[in-house]
């Protein structure tokens, strides 16, 4: 008998939490980076992840893997990865009858889940690999278009700081990850509880909870929930407010933006609101499930120009100023 | 009802508080700028001096500012979308009620559909409109509250006023009060004695006219005074080409003469007499007997007087004593034929014992008395007029007595003209007309249409004596209005006069005449030429009031008897106006003596007065002030308060002020 839509919605929830309960058995503290990684899966977007070595970034993705019945692949980022080496090349092969072809062999793309680690690392050829299958899910190598498994994520991490030798992501390859999420220090409490859990030997076991399909299914279900028309329009005005030198542009970001978001950054405000209503036991978008998610999902899509750098303004901080600038209902009646 | 109808019935009642709300939001709004506007209005009208209009419509503007904030804020009524979306805002609703409302009327998935609704319609079942819109005035009405308070308070701060707009005012108002008493007098003027020619009765008009426009308009002092000049320049030419006919100088001489009018005529004068005779009955044939009760009356006055000042109470032999007297006095005016009702009162108030009624009505028949007894004298009066009149036509026209010669003029033509005149008659006619040639020749062509008819009469042509006798008539009362019209003029000049003195001085009009005509009392006669006032200030003696005096420029033949007052003792009188200086007198105010340039050679007083000088720069501009000092000189100098050796420096003075 199938689900019907509350049943649904339920069991989101239900695996929406236990994902997040898994994961939290490895992973101390970090809820808003586990958050916006899984809120990112089942809106079928890409997540980049940036933080200091040791923060735990590649454990996060690791975990993920595991708790997801999922292939997962890594790719460590080098300055000398070709792309050849992520989607894989023809090769020489001897079929049994003694023929000589050549055969494709698949790179590490094809799978699942992949750990793009330290992807900055790796040189703008190699790095425009990706492109492809971040976006249409699907990857052409000698002259022939291979299609990749659903569901395909990138998890991708990269460091701030160490720059040397480094090679910072195209505003093309940006604007593909669906949320790029911070990953800072831990609390005191949270430190405590890393020391405990690595270095006593304990070992978390830790449980598949979905399948690709069920995954694909909840993803479905995420694109189902209705947004009403005037906060759709927020989100539309919430982007519209980081185009500089616009009639729209906030104040901030005619001031210290180059180029604002494209448009993916008003889709990926929706989807990641409609998962965040989901998760929270709503059947619609409210106004505080974009502001919740519009900071992962506009921060790689701004670029700054030389006076906010110069002045050591981040684009979290102008999106702050945007979304305290834009009114939520702009044509609603003041008391 | 259905969930969707749950919740549209909530937004129903929530979307009438809010417009019930968002209406006292707008009254509250609307008071506060109108409270501001008064408050803003009311500060200026005490600071700066803005007509006090400006205040009523201030008040006027806030209350249609708290009624269209009213109506602006309650206009609109909110749709159900708008006031869904407010209500999620305001409730944290997280866009619940908005996007069911949204939802549950497009196109969609059923099962999301109702899954909103269901949503939204637990929610708006929790919802209270009341408590989510209270009724209450805002924080705006408390601020118009206290800035009406504040206006209300101001309203008491005493205006602050230059001395400059405090002159000003003054003098408009002044002008004002002027312009009407002058309109006042030129229509008093117009109905009393119309202008016989059209020149004078524009004239006239004129001064209304001007008058009015003082009156009504807000004109500054300069304005008025150069309209004034403006009329009174028009008018004095008028009258000098009025002048360029001269009156004869028998009717110029009668009409400077008291109680010799030119104007009076028999038939006049008699109906005055009639008047006055029936208004006095029998007392009139006893006039003279009246002083003598007016007499009695005094000396029972003030004993009455005396009683009632003691408060004591009358013996009843001196009561009886004083009732007889009253008696015989009551009935010695029965018999003179006056009637003094009061008497017979006071008697019966004396029997009473009644002293404060006593002196009441002995005060009544004082009055009564007083009144008989100006009307006997009027009525001598006019009988002395009556004599004055000349007999004949000759006599008439030497005295000046043009209406009486014009009525014994029309009499002879209405007999010439019936056809019936005897020779005798004829020749009686003739003989008076030719006596009265001689006395004509001062009235122009007159004289000649006298000897005319003279001469026709002779040759017995009835018809053309007639005609000339009516010619010569006509000729007459062409004179008397002639002179009639320039008296007009030469009124409305004074007026005018008048009325620049007192512009100029800042004083009233009333301050500004010279007092009712002795003679007349105000009723107009031949010595205040009509106007009712007389020239040169004040009545009394001392230097300078001769103005009314006319008698000594112009010799009258009939002087009457010369008076012999050489037995009247007069006795000596210390001399007014040169009494010693008391000596505890201010020092500075010990006049000292200064050689004067007046008269060169003599010397004249003067008082150096010692105070605080005033430094700094004046305030009044100098042209303003040489003006005003000007125009109470120029007052002072009408008034005769001036001596007259020394009148002339000081119109030299303040004429070399403006130079």
């Amino acid at each position: 008998m199938p689900m019907t839509t509350e049943q649904k919605i339920q069991s989101f929830r239900q695996t929406f939490d236990k994902l997040r309960a898994e994961i939290g058995k490895v992973m101390v503290g970090h809820h808003e980076i586990v958050d916006g990684t899984l809120t990112a899966i089942f809106a079928s977007g890409h997540v980049l992840l940036e933080g200091v070595p040791g923060l735990g970034k590649t454990l996060l993705v690791r975990t993920l893997s595991e708790v997801l019945d999922l292939s997962f692949n890594r790719i460590q980022f080098t300055p000398d990865l070709m792309p050849a080496d992520i989607l894989g090349t023809n090769l020489v092969m001897e079929t049994p009858d003694g023929r000589r072809e050549f055969q494709f062999q698949r790179g590490p793309i094809f799978a699942h889940i992949i750990l793009a680690d330290e992807i900055n690392r790796a040189t703008p050829k190699t790095q425009s690999a990706m492109l492809e299958a971040m976006q249409e899910k699907q990857v052409t190598a000698a002259g022939e278009i291979r299609k990749l498994a659903e569901p395909f994520f990138v998890l991708a991490t990269q460091n701030p700081i160490d720059q040397e030798g480094t090679y910072p992501l195209p505003e093309a390859q940006l604007d593909r990850f669906f949320f790029k999420l911070l990953v800072g220090y831990p609390s005191a409490a949270d430190l405590t509880e890393v020391i405990n859990r690595t270095t006593e030997g304990h070992k978390a076991q830790l449980e598949k909870v979905l399948d690709g399909a069920g995954l694909i299914e909840l993803q479905k279900l995420v694109r189902e929930v209705p947004v009403a028309s005037h906060v759709k329009d927020y989100a539309v005005r919430l982007v519209m407010a980081t185009h500089p030198k616009t009639e729209t542009a906030a104040p901030v970001a005619s001031q210290y933006l180059r180029f604002g978001s494209s448009p993916r950054g008003a889709q990926t405000i929706i989807l990641g609101a409609k998962v965040r209503a989901l998760t929270q036991g709503r059947f619609n978008v409210s106004f505080d499930d974009l502001q919740a998610v519009a900071l992962g999902a506009l921060r790689h899509r701004l670029i700054l120009n030389f006076e906010a750098e110069a002045e050591g303004i981040t684009t979290d901080m102008i999106i702050a100023k945007i979304l305290e600038g834009v009114p939520r209902n702009a044509d609603a009646v003041k008391a | 009802m259905s969930e969707l109808q749950v919740i549209e019935s909530a937004l129903d009642q929530a979307a009438r508080r809010r417009r019930m709300n968002r209406a006292l939001y707008g009254l509250s709004r609307g008071a506060l700028i109108g409270a501001g506007l008064i408050v803003l209005v009311v500060v200026l009208f005490k600071l700066t001096p803005i007509p006090l209009w400006t205040v009523s419509a201030a008040a006027i503007a806030g209350g249609v500012c708290a009624f269209a904030g009213f109506v602006a804020g309650g206009w609109r009524k909110p749709g159900q979308q708008e006031i869904a979306r407010w209500i999620d805002e305001r409730q944290q609703l997280k866009e619940r009620l908005s996007t069911a409302l949204e939802m549950s009327g497009g196109a969609g998935a059923a099962d999301w559909k109702e899954l909103l609704v269901h949503d939204a319609a637990r929610h708006a079942e929790a919802l209270k409109p009341a408590e989510l819109f209270p009724l209450r005035f805002p924080k705006p009405a408390r601020w118009a509250l206290a800035a009406l308070v504040l206006a209300a308070g101001l309203w008491f701060v005493p205006e602050y006023r230059t001395f400059a707009h405090v002159q000003q005012k003054k003098e408009e108002a002044n002008v004002k009060e002027v312009g009407k008493e002058l309109a006042d007098l030129a229509r008093k003027e117009l109905v009393q004695r119309p202008a016989a020619l059209p020149a004078a009765q524009k004239a006239m008009e004129q001064v209304t006219e001007l008058g009015d426009t003082l009156a009504k308009q807000s004109l500054t002092k300069a304005e008025a005074l150069r309209n004034l000049a403006t009329a009174t320049e028009k008018l004095v030419k008028q009258e000098k080409e009025a002048e360029q006919n001269p009156v004869p100088k028998p009717l110029e001489r009668a009409a400077r003469e008291p109680g010799n009018r030119a104007s009076a005529s028999t038939q006049a004068l008699q109906k005055q007499l009639d008047a006055l005779q029936k208004a006095m009955g029998d007392a009139a044939a006893k006039a003279d007997q009246l002083d003598k009760l007016s007499d009695q009356m005094q000396k029972i006055q003030q004993q009455a007087a005396s009683m009632a000042a003691n408060n004591s109470k009358m013996s009843s032999s001196d009561r009886e004593q004083l009732a007889e007297s009253l008696a015989n006095m009551a009935r010695q005016a029965q018999e003179d034929g006056a009637s003094l009702e009061g008497l017979e009162d006071a008697i019966a108030a004396l029997k009473a014992n009644n002293p404060e009624e006593f002196v009441k009505d002995i005060e009544a028949a004082s009055h009564d008395l007083e009144k008989l007894r100006q009307m006997a004298k009027s009525m001598q009066s006019v009988k002395q007029q009556m004599a004055k009149i000349g007999k004949d036509l000759g006599e008439q026209l030497d005295k000046g007595q043009a209406q009486a010669a014009v009525q014994t003029l029309q009499k002879m033509v209405e007999q010439l003209e019936q056809g019936n005149v005897t020779k005798e008659q004829l020749e009686q006619i003739m003989k008076e007309v030719a006596k009265a040639v001689d006395p004509a020749k001062d009235y122009g062509k007159v004289a000649g249409h006298l000897q005319k008819a003279a001469q026709q009469c002779q040759g017995g042509d009835k018809p053309g004596a007639g005609q000339s006798l009516a010619e010569a008539k006509k000729e007459l009362q062409k004179m008397l209005d002639q002179m009639a019209d320039s008296e007009s003029m030469e009124a409305m000049i004074d007026a005018l006069a008048r009325a620049d003195m007192a512009i100029r001085s800042g004083k009233m009009w009333s301050e500004c005449q010279g007092g009712k005509c002795a003679s007349c009392n105000g009723l107009g006669c031949g010595k205040c030429k009509g106007r009712g006032w007389s020239h040169g200030g004040k009545p009394g003696g001392g230097v300078g009031t001769w103005a009314d005096e006319y008698g000594w420029t112009y010799f009258s033949e009939n002087q009457g008897e010369p008076v012999d007052n050489s037995d009247i003792q007069r006795p000596d009188m210390p001399g007014h106006g040169h009494t010693e200086r008391p000596a505890d007198l201010n020092p500075n105010l010990v006049p000292d003596k200064v050689k004067g340039q007046v008269s060169p050679g003599g010397s004249m007083p003067s008082i150096t007065l010692k105070g605080v000088s005033i430094k700094g720069t004046s305030k009044v501009k100098f042209e303003d002030a040489a003006t005003t000092a000007q125009a109470d000189a120029q007052s002072a100098l009408n008034q005769d308060k001036v001596p007259r050796a020394y009148q002339n420096a000081v119109r030299d003075y303040f004429d070399d002020l403006k130079k």
